[in-house]
């Protein structure tokens, strides 16, 4: 974590990926991956009514006192918090900067009540007979099912992740299983959001890669380079990354497409489109879902951001078409 | 007599400050929302009660089998040029056992590199 600025979660939706690379630069904010280390909540671009629990549920998460700010975006309805920041990106960062120590502390809108009682019957108050099965908090225990990797069968955890996944695209939500850090399956329940222009650029879509192999400064000349001039052919920049060897670090055949390419291909296309001066050429992920299946958690962030957003959304039915389809 | 009466006078009026400062720095608890796992906005379908497999556990039986060779090392080689050949059989004795970790440890496969 950069020193001095304020910290601050970026709930991002459609629209914006950009114009939040070009907000991450400004010095007086500091950008974290979560609400529990942020002292303001910042909603930027389109949001989608049905996430609206979802931003709550973020809200309530962030540390005391917390401060809301949208920006660029209106507020959702049933959202009643917080205060809009000016359009541009400097005034819009020093507006931020300032609702942190300003502004009142805003309450959480959600209840404060468990969100399933206690049912602790059992031996163990878990629930159930035994030391196994049970739904202590409502919520079932985890119970052991097959393992991908080595045969061990161990519990398998379901949680629903996203939209405001910082690793992930805006806008995905999966319903996951995992068994420790492996996924055993995963549904897709909301298609990322379309982006603007700019974050479809080889330079961001480098950067988001490289920030995810812990490469930020890298990240940040990309960054830059792209709100210079995104059309402008980077040659230096581009070897400067791959001189960092971090292709190689990058387990070959990871995240197979249709095509025939892994994540390190297409990150490789997307250095050449770089020094080139060209936008990279799009890849057909095929089924999302089942590519993740039997991935760590931290490959699977990988094959994701090697996919540009448009690449995702294109292969990603939304379910309501998927429903129609199933239907006729 | 008096020091211990001043030790204990001491001791309860810092225990009374700390109870006190405890007291005094608001609720206890963080509203329920507030303590849900961060998932970006997702829900947790399952009790996060749950076993998973410690994958490195093979990779401490090494570091141990290692790590207590070279401890028994040391003072062994200053004990070595006095007693010579008793001491150099002890040694090999506990290296024998040692090793049976490390074969062991082979294999579960432990040094191929994944």
């Amino acid at each position: 974590m950069a020193v001095g600025g304020t910290p601050v979660f970026v709930a991002a939706g459609g629209g914006i990926l950009g114009a939040v690379e070009a907000l991450r630069l400004e010095p007086a904010l500091t950008p974290v991956a979560t609400p529990r280390a942020a002292q303001v909540l910042l909603v930027v671009g389109e949001q989608r009514p049905s996430d609206r629990i979802a931003l709550a549920r973020i809200h309530a998460q962030l540390v005391e006192p917390r401060a809301t700010v949208w920006w660029r975006t209106d507020r959702l309805s049933g959202f009643d918090l917080g205060t809009r920041a000016p359009e541009s990106v400097s005034d819009a960062a020093a507006f931020i900067s300032a609702q942190a120590t300003q502004s009142d502390a805003e309450a959480i809108l959600l209840d404060d009540a468990p969100p399933n009682p206690w049912e602790g019957i059992g031996p163990h108050g878990q629930g159930g007979k035994g030391m196994m099965g049970g739904t202590p908090y409502g919520r079932p225990m985890a119970m052991t099912s097959d393992d991908l990797r080595d045969g061990l069968s161990l519990d398998a955890y379901t949680a629903t992740f996203g939209p405001y996944l910082t690793q992930w695209p805006p806008g995905l939500i999966m319903e996951t299983t995992l068994q420790g850090d492996v996924i055993q399956s995963a549904r897709i329940v909301e298609a990322p959001l379309a982006q603007d222009v700019l974050a479809a650029t080889p330079h961001l879509e480098l950067a988001r890669l490289l920030r995810l192999l812990e490469l930020p400064a890298l990240a940040e000349r990309l960054v830059r380079a792209a709100l210079a001039n995104p059309s402008r052919a980077a040659t230096g920049l581009a070897r400067a990354v791959r001189w960092t060897g971090v292709l190689s670090a990058i387990p070959a055949g990871l995240g197979r497409d249709e095509r025939g390419g892994d994540v390190r291909s297409r990150m490789a296309g997307r250095l050449h489109a770089l020094a080139a001066g060209r936008p990279a050429e799009p890849a057909a992920p095929g089924d999302v879902a089942a590519m993740l299946a039997g991935l760590e958690w931290h490959e699977a962030a990988l094959v994701l951001a090697s996919f540009s957003i448009d690449d995702l959304r294109r292969a990603i039915v939304s379910p309501a078409v998927r429903m129609a389809k199933d239907a006729a | 007599m008096e020091t211990l009466l001043t030790v204990l006078v001491l001791t309860g009026i810092f225990v009374a400050l700390v109870l006190a400062a405890y007291r005094a720095s608001g609720p206890r608890c963080s509203p329920w929302p507030q303590r849900l796992p961060f998932l970006g906005g997702g829900e947790a379908d399952t009790h996060a009660w749950q076993r998973y497999h410690v994958r490195f556990y093979t990779m401490t039986l090494v570091f141990i089998a290692f790590e207590m060779e070279m401890m028994f090392m040391y003072p062994w080689a200053v004990v070595f040029v006095e007693e010579g050949l008793k001491a150099l059989a002890e040694m090999g004795m506990f290296l024998a056992i040692l090793s049976l970790g490390i074969l062991y440890g082979w294999r579960e496969g432990i040094f191929r590199w994944q």
